[in-house]
């Protein structure tokens, strides 16, 4: 009895440090990436375009586009696309993302990011960041998955609000009333600024 | 006229003469914060053949989906929106406000006023919404938040001189909690009702539109008379706090498929998160 207890204590114990590990690789992993997207951001010589394509380069293996893709079609609206749609879907969705994602940090002048302890959710691992900027501090919460090889970012949330939320409601507004074509059509035509 | 002019001179001159020294200084420039032992290095060209963002992939196992779709099921922005037309309306009216007045007007605000002033200027105004998060976070039995306000109006407000500092947060670490009534009735369990958009004042609910009603008589600016004077001080504190976040409305515009319908659910998905804490 005594025996199957220590058991039982030991595997709790090897679990939890084996979570523990787990939110600590996330963690680095996103904090080796985000220092060297500020490293690139502090270059104020390059170019905004070639800053652009070097923070895309960086964050490139640890976002994982093409799930987000997946995720903000939905199992509602994803297994229906065909294999054209899907491709067509996933590469303007995704240049959209990269676009939006890269023009928005640009905006970042000096503020400091800190990371707080991440937190293990389900298989998930959140890990939490406050931009202290100017005169407000803005929340980011990078939500990271286990993939085969790494750990991977499938969503961020600013202030509470999750991308990925956001986008599922705009195309599921779209798709209500209109066709995934009307979609596509939508993602291709260049925002007038 | 005239008098709302001297409310606006008076704001400047305290904060010109005042603050100087008080005001959070962020300096420009500073390196952000990091733990240098933290930081991996990065080789690009080996981590970018790891995971070519091709979308080969194309297929979904349905368990790993679900794993995901549980995650997104409870927590859209869904309201019901019955003012529908009114809404789009005004959310154009709001947007090209933005874009004709309020930026242009905010950029030109930013290019003259120094930071520190600035700084300082929101800080004033943060410090007059005290009764607002006060009241709330009592409301809602925050006991220890309800004091960390407390300690923050008394010191900020002296020797903060008139709030134009944030010595609280400098030297005591005591964060402001950003409470409303509109969150308060949230807390007690009242739902959003249906979703609202009023013209400058841009997205709401039934429930926080409430809550605003209420926070208004907690508001001393609203006390201020006569009503051009009012008028005057509430829209210098817009364009001092639109001067810190001139690109971040176009920024969420621009990545938007359908923009009203992004904003509204960033509303409520944002007021959520925010009754929850």
């Amino acid at each position: 009895m005594k025996s199957l207890l220590y058991c039982v204590l030991f595997s709790m114990i090897l679990s939890q440090t084996a979570m523990a590990d787990d939110t600590k690789v996330a963690e680095e992993l996103l904090k080796g990436k985000i220092n060297a997207v500020i490293l690139v951001l502090e270059k104020k010589e390059l170019e905004q375009q070639t800053q652009k394509k070097e923070i895309i380069k960086i964050v490139m293996p640890i976002f994982d586009f093409s799930l987000m893709a997946k995720l903000a079609l939905g199992k509602k609206y994803w297994p229906g696309l065909t294999k054209e749609q899907k491709q067509r879907f996933s590469e303007l969705f995704i240049k959209l993302l990269k676009d939006s994602y890269s023009e928005k940090i640009l905006l970042y002048t000096d503020e400091k990011i800190h990371f707080e302890t991440p937190v293990q959710v389900k298989k998930k691992v959140h890990v939490p960041t406050v931009l202290n900027s100017k005169n407000n501090n803005i929340s980011m919460l990078y939500k990271l998955y286990k993939s085969k090889n790494s750990w991977r970012v499938y969503d961020i949330e600013v202030q509470g609000v999750s991308l990925i939320s956001t986008y599922r409601s705009q195309f599921d507004e779209v798709l209500r009333t209109g066709t995934i074509d009307d979609l596509l059509l939508k993602l291709e035509k260049p925002k007038n600024k | 006229m005239k008098n709302r002019l001297e409310y606006i001179l008076f704001i400047f001159a305290l904060a010109f003469f005042l603050l100087s020294g008080c005001a959070h200084d962020r300096k420009k420039g500073s390196t952000p914060h990091f733990d240098p032992t933290a930081v991996s290095p990065v080789s690009q060209d080996q981590d970018i053949s790891l995971s070519k963002e091709t979308p080969s992939d194309l297929e979904m196992n349905d368990e790993f989906f679900d794993e995901f779709e549980e995650e997104y099921k409870g927590r859209s922005g869904r309201v019901a929106d019955p003012l529908s037309p009114w809404n789009r309306a005004m959310f154009h009216f709001n947007d090209k406000f933005y874009f004709w007045l309020l930026k242009p007007v905010s950029k030109g605000y930013k290019a003259i006023v120094p930071e520190v002033v600035r700084i300082g200027v929101s800080n004033f105004f943060c410090n007059l919404g005290t009764p607002i998060r006060l009241t709330s976070c009592l409301l809602q039995g925050k006991m220890k938040a309800t004091g960390t306000e407390l300690v923050r109006f008394l010191m900020n407000s002296t020797v903060g001189v008139l709030g134009f500092g944030d010595p609280a947060q400098k030297c005591l670490k005591l964060d402001i909690t950003d409470e409303d009534l509109g969150q308060t009735l949230g807390v007690y369990g009242i739902g959003n009702g249906f979703y609202v958009v009023w013209p400058l004042l841009g997205p709401s609910t039934l429930r926080d539109s409430v809550g605003m009603v209420g926070d208004w008589f907690l508001d001393p600016v609203l006390y201020v008379e006569p009503f051009g004077a009012k008028l005057g001080i509430l829209s210098y504190e817009k364009v001092n706090e639109t001067s810190f976040r001139i690109g971040d409305y176009e920024s969420i515009r621009d990545a938007a498929i359908e923009p009203y319908e992004a904003f509204r659910d960033a509303y409520i998905q944002y007021r959520k998160t925010k009754v929850e804490k």
